[in-house]
């Protein structure tokens, strides 16, 4: 998916400023997670406007995804489709460009989907390793700064 | 170092550890408060032949969107032996829109015919490895869990419902038949354990 999108936005020139959300499945943001490996550190986080600590720690993901080169921050609402247009907003207000993603699949393939040992509970982290992808943290709920910084810091060397 | 990383991959994990299928009603005398302010525990409203426990709270967008089917689940299942409570674990916004005075502000708004309860220190929660709202759990006459998880598959709409989870279940359970599906996984909001 990276390189259909990076395709997609070379024909659009990046003549927009506006923020592209793509209705994604689980099996999408795995497969994009995994075109990462031996490139970056992955955080994926699962967000929704909904939710009062996602859109608190927002910020400071966005913060910590511009301030490493070595880290990609996938974002994916878990907002509903039709709430696109307010996703978009505030993503565009958080910084995030040009493109992010919202969940199209039914709750439960979805959580499965992405980790079978999320429960479902708001926000989701999970942390990929640099070199081989494999998952080094995740996590439910609003964490500190720190967290991230020790996860991303294990992941970079493994 | 490399031990030490590996130790943390493998520990640092952080999901709640919900109640297996099977276990047996945790902290059944744990002290809870209702909407009245008189203190019950989870013995104390045992239903008959089931008792449903859903973790729940006055402000989650996704408990709003289900609270219609709460009631509809009161309403069909209490007349066949069926206690249900639903409680509310948010310690953190116990001082705020969690308070005993809103919660119940909100059960009467909603026409709750159901018990709702706070669950003081969270203890209940931590219990059953709780870790949204809402999150369900059903439990036999013998407080033995044989459900867990989500309402349905259809926070947004009743009409569009196409597994309702819990309604099987509880078919299920009261006909003694097998429940097919005894854990399914919905989105919710987390509970604010602090």
């Amino acid at each position: 998916m990276k390189n259909s999108i990076l395709v997609f936005f070379f024909f659009v020139g990046f003549s927009c400023t506006n923020t592209q959300v793509i209705p994604v499945t689980s099996f999408d943001i795995m497969n994009e997670i995994n075109s990462f490996k031996g490139e970056k550190v992955v955080i994926l986080n699962v967000w929704a406007l909904w939710c009062v600590p996602c859109v608190e720690e927002f910020p400071m993901i966005v913060e910590l995804d511009e301030s490493n080169k070595d880290l990609e921050v996938i974002f994916v609402s878990a907002d509903f489709e039709d709430e696109l247009q307010q996703v978009k907003s505030f993503l565009e207000k958080q910084g995030v460009e040009p493109y992010s993603y919202i969940k199209k699949e039914k709750d439960e393939l979805f959580i499965e989907g992405i980790n079978e040992s999320w429960t479902g509970s708001l926000p989701f982290i999970v942390v990929f390793s640099k070199n081989k992808g494999i998952i080094v943290d995740s996590w439910e709920g609003k964490e500190p700064k720190s967290r991230f910084e020790v996860a991303i810091n294990i992941a970079l060397n493994s | 170092m490399r031990q030490f990383t590996i130790f943390l991959i493998f520990l640092s994990f952080s999901y709640g550890v919900e109640l297996k299928i099977g276990s047996v009603m945790p902290k059944k005398e744990l002290k809870l408060i209702d909407t009245e302010g008189k203190s019950i525990n989870l013995n104390s409203i045992k239903g008959s032949e089931a008792t449903l426990v859903v973790f729940s709270c006055n402000t989650c967008p996704w408990v709003i969107k289900w609270e219609d089917r709460y009631l509809e689940i009161a309403k069909n299942y209490t007349p066949k032996g069926v206690s249900m409570i639903a409680v509310n674990s948010n310690v953190s916004r116990f001082d705020g829109d969690d308070s005993l005075g809103k919660m119940k502000e909100h059960a009467s708004k909603m026409n709750y015919n159901f018990i709702y309860a706070q669950d003081p220190n969270a203890e209940l929660a931590h219990a059953f490895g709780a870790t949204k709202t809402p999150h369900i759990y059903l439990f036999d006459k013998n407080d033995i869990l044989v459900y867990r998880g989500a309402i349905d598959d259809n926070a947004r709409d009743a009409n569009k419902v196409t597994e309702p989870f819990l309604a099987n279940a509880l078919d299920a359970l009261l006909s003694k038949k097998k429940i097919k599906k005894t854990t399914s996984k919905a989105l919710g909001c987390s509970i604010k354990y602090n």
